[in-house]
C-alpha cells in the first residue's frame, strides 16, 4: 500500500507531548515486555515505527495505542530511555485529534493556553447564566432543616440543560466514533470483516468497558487499575444519574443516610476522590513511570475532576446543615467546574478514551478473528 | 625559511566553533608584531573569494611564502595554490599550521598557539627546538596484567633486549584468552595460539614474571617510577615445585575453579589450568584447611620435594624501579544476575557466554561435551559429561550492553563471539536448533561479515529483537521476544540459554589507573591521549595503556594495541630521555631557538 510520508509529523507529535522518541533503535524490547501484546498486535514498537517514519495514514488506521493502559513496564526497561509508554500516550492524544473532525481537539491538546481560555469562558458563562437566570435565593429551610436548592436551581431545568449539552456532545462524540470506525476498519483494505463478527465480538468490548480486565492483566500493582476503574465507574454512574435521574438525585428533602440516593452518592464521590487524589499525588511524586510525564490535559482533567467532586461534597454538607448561601454559591461553582470539564473533555480530549478504548478492543478483535479466518481459508485451499 | 623570503600569514577560522577557546586577537597581534612576517590577514575580514584581490595583495607585499594557520587549513590551501602557480611562485611554500596539534584546541592554550606560529614562521617543528631533559629514562618496563595484551607487549619489549617486569594478579598468565575455546573469525583454537607465547614469557631471560602479585603504589617521575609490588604468598616455592600434583591428590580443601568460571571444583592447592605459566602449584588461602586454622598439612606430607611447600609463608613486598608502565588490566564480564528478567542465577541452564566457552572447551569441565548443568550428589550445580545435551539453544545478544539502564556502550565483541558460539553448538550437536536474538548484527572487521554469512548458511536462526524475558515451564525455558523481521511475537521454547554478556573494566582497574595517574571515562575505561591519533598514550607521561582497559575490543585489536604500546616504550628507551613539557619554555626562548635552528638548517643546505 503506497502512502504519502509526512515529514512534519514529528513536529506535530512533539506538540502532543512526545519526548525523546527518536532515540528508539527498534530492538523490540517494549513489544516483548508488554503483557498485552499478541501474535497479531505488536505494540508499541509498530506504532513508534509508523510515527518515526511519518506514516500518517497507517497511524490513523492503527488502533493499537488504545489497547495500551500505560503500565510503564516498557519505559522502565527500554534500553534507550525512549519512553515507549509515553509515546503511546502521545499517540492517543494525537489519534483523538485525528478522529475529531472539528479540529477543536487538536487545539485543546496542542495549546495549554487555548484549553484554559476555553474553560475560563465556559466557567464565566455558567456563572453569568446563574446571575441572570438563577431562581430566588431563599433562606427559609425545609421542614427537616435542609436548603431549598430546587427553588434556586430547579432540577427539571438543570436536567433540561444537561440534556441539551448531552445531545450536542453525543453528536460530536458519535461522529468522531464513526470517523474512527471509518479510519480503522473501512480504510484498512487488508481485512474484510464478515458481518456476524460485529455481533460476536461486542461482548468482550463491553466487558472490558465495565471491568477493564485487560488493564488488570498488565500491571503487577493492582492499585493503579483499581484507582482507574473506581474513577471510571464513579463517573459513568454519576453521568447516568445526572442526565436521567437528576430530579431523584437532586432533592430538597434529606433522606436517611442508608437511603440508596445518599449511599450511591457517597460511593461515587469516594471513587472520584480516591481516583483523583491518587492520580494527583502520583503526578506530583513522579515515582512511577506512568506519572513521570504530565501533559497539561492530564493536570487540567484531574484537578477539575477533583474540584467537581469536592464542591459536590460541600453542597451536600451545606445543604443538609441548612446553610443556604454557602449551598447556592458552591452549587454555582460546582456547575461552573463541571460544564467546562464535560464540554472540553468528553468528546474532544482525555475523557473520550472512554469510548475509543472499547471500540479499539472491539475493532482489533474483529480484525484478529478475520485474519485467522483468512489464514484458515488460505490453508484449506493449499491442502 | 630562507632569509630572502617574505612570509605572509593567513589566520583561518572557519567559524564552526572549534577555535573558540583560542584568543584570536592575541594571535593576530603576535603574528603582526613578528619581525619576519610581512603581513597578517584574518579570514574574518579578508575577502578570500576575490582571487584578483588576493593576487594583487601578494604582489604588493612581494610574498613568496604563506602560512595558513587555524583549523581545517587544507580547505583553503587550493585557493592560495592557484594564485601562487598563477604568479609562478613555488606552491611548496604554502605551509599549513593546524591548531589541532599539541592539544592546543582542547586546552585553549593561546601561548602555545603563539609558539606554534613562531615555529611555523621559521619552518621548524616545535618538537625539534625543545631541549632534552637531563634525567635518563630507566630502561626497565613494568607491565600490569598478563593477558594477551600484557604478554604481547612484554614479548615485544623483551625481544628488543630490554628488561620487563610482568605483573599478574592471579596464579597464571594468559588472562581471558586462555579460557576461550576458539577465536573468531578464523576459529583458531585460542589455547593453541596463546600458549606458545605464554611459554615464551615463562622462559624469556629478559622477563621478570611476577604472578600472584599486585601493584601497591607508584611514585617517582616519568622515566623513573618507583613501584611497590605486593607478592601474595603462594605457599609453594616456585623454584622447587616440579608440578607433579601429588599434593593436590589428597588435599581436602575445595573451591570453585576461577579458570572454569565456577563451573567445576578445584582443590585448595591447585594449578589454575594444565598449561598455566608458571606451571607450579599454589595454595588458595581461603580454601586451605591449615591456613584457616584447622589441622591439616596433607600436602606437605605428600610433596616429594623437601621444603617446597611452606604453609606459613607470608606476603612479601618488593620495590621495582621502572622507566615506563604499560597498563593492560583487561576486563570482567557483565554481572548477568543484574538482569533478573533473563533468569540467570535462578534457572540452572541459563549460562553466561564465558561459562559456555569453558563448557565447550576440550579442556573444560566436560571435555568439550555440551551438556546441561545438573546437580551432583552433594547438591552443587556443575557441568558433568554424563548429563544430556541440549537440542535447542537460545543465544541472547547485548546482555548489559547498549542499554541505558546498564552499560550504554556496545561491547563490540559479543555479536561475533555469539556467532562463534552458535557455530560451536552446531559443530558439536549438528541437529541442534540455535536461535540468536540480536538488536543489530555488528560484524565489523576483516573476514567478519563472511563469518556471519557462513553462520547463516549453517542454519542458525537469526532473530532480530531483544528478548524481554526468559521464563521456565516444566521442561523448557521460554524466550519471549518480538521477531521483528517475522512481524510476530515469539515465545520460543529452548533447552539452554546463553547470555552474551558485555564487557566492563576489570575489578581494581580504577585503583590501578589512580595509582598511575591515568584518568578514566564515565564507564570506567581508561582515557587515551587521543582516541584517533594516539590510542596508547595517556595524559600521564610514561604510562601507556593496551588492550581492554582502554575500551572494548577484540583480540586482534588488543594485540595490535599492545604492540603499539611496546613501540612507544621502546621509543622512550632508545631516546633515553623524556620530552620536557612544551609550555614550560618562555615564548621568547622558543622564538630564538626556532630562528637559530632554521638558520642552522639553512647553513646545512
Amino acid at each position: 500500500m503506497s502512502q504519502r510520508i509526512n515529514p512534519e509529523l514529528k513536529k506535530e507529535l512533539l506538540k502532543f507531548g512526545a519526548k525523546d522518541w527518536n532515540d528508539c533503535y527498534h530492538c523490540g524490547n517494549c513489544t516483548a515486555t508488554c503483557q498485552l501484546t499478541e501474535r497479531e498486535i505488536l505494540f508499541p514498537r509498530k506504532a513508534i515505527r509508523q510515527a518515526q517514519m511519518g506514516l500518517t495514514e497507517s497511524l490513523a488506521s492503527n488502533a493499537d495505542p488504545w489497547l495500551c493502559y500505560y503500565c510503564g513496564d516498557c519505559s522502565d526497561t527500554c534500553p534507550r530511555d525512549a519512553n515507549p509508554g509515553e509515546i503511546m500516550m502521545t499517540l492517543r492524544r494525537y489519534l483523538t485529534s485525528v478522529y475529531d473532525w472539528t479540529g477543536f481537539s487538536g487545539m485543546l491538546y496542542k495549546s495549554a493556553k487555548a484549553h484554559i481560555v476555553v474553560m475560563l469562558v465556559l466557567f464565566l458563562s455558567v456563572v453569568a447564566a446563574f446571575l441572570i437566570f438563577g431562581g430566588p435565593m431563599i433562606t427559609e429551610l425545609t421542614s427537616d432543616g435542609g436548603v431549598r436548592l430546587n427553588t434556586f436551581a430547579p432540577a427539571e431545568i438543570i436536567a433540561g440543560i444537561d440534556h441539551i449539552v448531552l445531545l450536542t456532545l453525543s453528536f460530536f462524540l458519535l461522529t468522531n466514533m464513526i470517523n474512527m470506525y471509518y479510519k480503522v476498519v473501512l480504510k484498512d483494505k487488508t481485512v474484510h470483516i464478515p458481518w456476524y463478527l460485529y455481533f460476536t465480538e461486542i461482548g468482550e468490548a463491553l466487558l472490558n468497558f465495565g471491568t477493564q480486565l485487560r488493564f488488570s492483566k498488565c500491571n503487577k500493582s493492582r492499585m493503579y487499575w483499581f484507582g482507574h476503574w473506581f474513577l471510571m465507574i464513579g463517573y459513568v454512574t454519576m453521568f447516568v444519574l445526572i442526565i436521567f435521574f437528576l430530579s431523584w438525585f437532586q432533592t430538597d428533602n434529606i433522606n436517611v443516610w442508608y437511603h440508596p440516593q445518599r449511599l450511591i452518592g457517597y460511593i461515587i464521590t469516594a471513587g472520584f476522590l480516591f481516583g483523583t487524589i491518587f492520580f494527583m499525588i502520583g503526578r506530583i511524586r513522579k515515582k512511577k513511570q506512568i506519572f513521570k510525564h504530565s501533559h497539561h490535559s492530564d493536570w487540567i482533567f484531574v484537578v477539575l475532576l477533583f474540584l467537581v467532586a469536592f464542591s459536590g461534597i460541600l453542597i451536600h454538607i451545606f445543604r443538609i446543615n441548612g446553610l443556604p448561601f454557602a449551598t447556592y454559591y458552591t452549587y454555582v461553582a460546582h456547575l461552573a467546574f463541571e460544564i467546562p470539564m464535560v464540554v472540553t473533555f468528553v468528546a474532544f480530549s482525555k475523557w473520550s478514551h472512554l469510548a475509543y478504548r472499547p471500540l479499539a478492543i472491539y475493532f482489533s478483535n474483529m480484525k484478529k478473528k478475520t485474519r485467522e479466518l483468512q489464514l484458515k481459508s488460505k490453508l484449506s485451499v493449499s491442502y | 625559511m630562507r632569509t630572502q623570503e617574505t612570509t605572509g600569514m593567513f589566520l583561518y577560522h572557519p567559524g564552526n566553533g572549534h577555535l573558540d577557546k583560542l584568543n584570536f586577537t592575541e594571535l593576530f597581534a603576535y603574528s603582526e608584531s613578528h619581525e619576519d612576517v610581512a603581513v597578517v590577514w584574518d579570514s574574518k575580514t579578508f575577502p578570500l573569494w576575490d582571487i584578483e584581490y588576493l593576487k594583487s595583495q601578494i604582489q604588493k607585499y612581494k610574498l613568496s611564502r604563506i602560512i595558513i594557520a587555524g583549523y581545517d587549513t587544507g580547505m583553503v590551501k587550493p585557493i592560495f595554490a592557484r594564485v601562487f602557480s598563477n604568479l609562478q611562485l613555488n606552491v611548496e611554500n604554502i605551509l599549513l599550521e593546524d591548531f589541532k596539534e599539541h592539544g592546543i584546541l582542547e586546552s585553549g592554550n593561546t601561548e602555545l598557539g603563539k609558539a606554534l606560529l613562531s615555529c611555523a614562521i621559521y619552518n621548524v617543528a616545535l618538537e625539534d627546538i625543545l631541549p632534552d631533559e637531563e634525567k635518563k629514562v630507566c630502561t626497565e618496563t613494568l607491565i600490569i596484567g598478563a593477558g594477551i595484551a600484557g604478554i604481547q607487549a612484554a614479548l615485544e619489549i623483551a625481544n628488543a633486549n630490554h628488561k620487563v617486569h610482568l605483573i599478574e594478579r592471579t596464579g597464571t598468565i594468559g588472562g581471558h584468552m586462555a579460557m576461550f575455546d576458539k577465536t573468531f573469525p578464523t576459529l583458531d583454537c585460542a589455547a593453541c595460539i596463546l600458549t606458545p607465547k605464554m611459554v615464551e614469557i615463562g622462559q624469556h631471560p629478559s622477563i621478570n614474571l611476577l604472578t600472584y602479585s599486585e601493584v601497591q603504589s607508584v611514585t617517582g617521575t616519568p622515566g623513573n617510577f618507583k613501584v611497590k609490588v605486593l607478592q601474595k604468598a603462594r605457599r609453594v616455592s616456585l623454584s622447587k615445585c616440579i608440578g607433579c600434583g601429588s599434593c593436590a591428590e589428597k588435599c581436602p580443601g575445595k573451591a570453585r575453579s576461577e579458570f572454569d568460571v565456577g563451573t567445576t571444583f578445584r582443590k585448595a592447592i591447585y594449578i589454575p589450568f594444565p598449561q598455566a605459566v608458571p606451571n607450579k602449584y599454589l595454595i588458595d588461602a581461603e580454601a586451605c584447611r591449615y591456613v584457616q586454622g584447622k589441622k591439616c598439612g596433607v600436602c606437605v606430607k605428600n610433596c616429594p620435594v623437601p621444603g617446597c611447600i611452606d604453609l606459613d609463608e607470608k606476603d612479601s613486598e618488593i620495590e621495582l624501579c621502572v622507566g615506563n608502565i604499560i597498563i593492560a588490566t583487561g576486563f570482567k564480564t557483565f554481572e548477568a544476575t543484574k538482569l533478573a528478567n533473563y533468569g540467570y542465577g535462578s534457572f540452572p541452564n541459563v549460562l553466561t557466554s564465558l561459562e559456555f566457552e569453558r563448557l565447550t572447551n576440550a579442556a573444560g569441565p566436560t571435555e568439550g561435551k555440551i551438556t546441561f548443568r545438573t546437580q551432583n550428589k552433594k547438591g552443587d550445580w556443575i557441568f558433568s559429561p554424563q548429563s544430556d545435551s541440549p537440542e535447542r539453544v537460545g543465544i541472547i545478544h547485548c546482555v548489559g550492553s547498549r542499554d541505558i539502564n546498564h552499560n550504554q556502550y556496545c561491547s563490540r565483541v559479543c555479536c561475533m563471539y555469539s556467532l562463534k558460539l552458535a557455530h560451536l553448538v552446531k559443530e558439536k550437536i549438528p541437529d541442534a536448533e540455535v536461535y540468536e536474538y540480536y538488536i543489530d548484527m555488528r560484524s565489523f572487521g576483516k573476514g567478519y561479515e563472511a563469518f556471519y554469512e557462513r553462520i547463516k548458511s549453517e542454519g542458525v536462526h537469526l532473530l532480530r529483537g531483544k528478548p524481554a524475558e526468559v521464563r521456565m515451564d516444566e521442561n523448557n525455558l521460554i524466550i519471549r521476544s518480538e521477531d521483528i523481521d517475522g512481524r510476530r511475537l515469539l515465545e520460543q521454547k529452548v533447552d539452554m540459554v546463553i547470555l552474551s554478556v558485555g564487557l566492563e573494566p576489570a575489578a581494581g582497574s580504577a585503583e590501578i589507573a589512580k595509582l598511575c595517574g591515568v584518568t578514566t571515562d564515565s564507564d570506567g575505561w581508561m582515557d587515551e591521549a587521543n582516541y584517533v591519533t594516539s590510542p596508547v598514550n595517556t595524559f600521564a607521561e610514561g604510562v601507556l595503556i593496551a588492550g581492554l582497559c582502554q575500551g572494548p575490543k577484540d583480540i586482534p585489536d588488543t594485540v595490535a594495541q599492545a604492540s603499539a604500546a611496546a613501540s612507544e616504550v621502546l621509543q622512550h628507551i632508545v631516546r633515553t630521555s623524556m620530552r620536557k613539557n612544551i609550555p614550560e619554555l618562555p615564548l621568547a626562548e622558543i622564538r630564538t631557538r626556532a630562528k637559530n635552528l632554521s638558520l642552522k638548517m639553512e647553513d646545512r643546505k
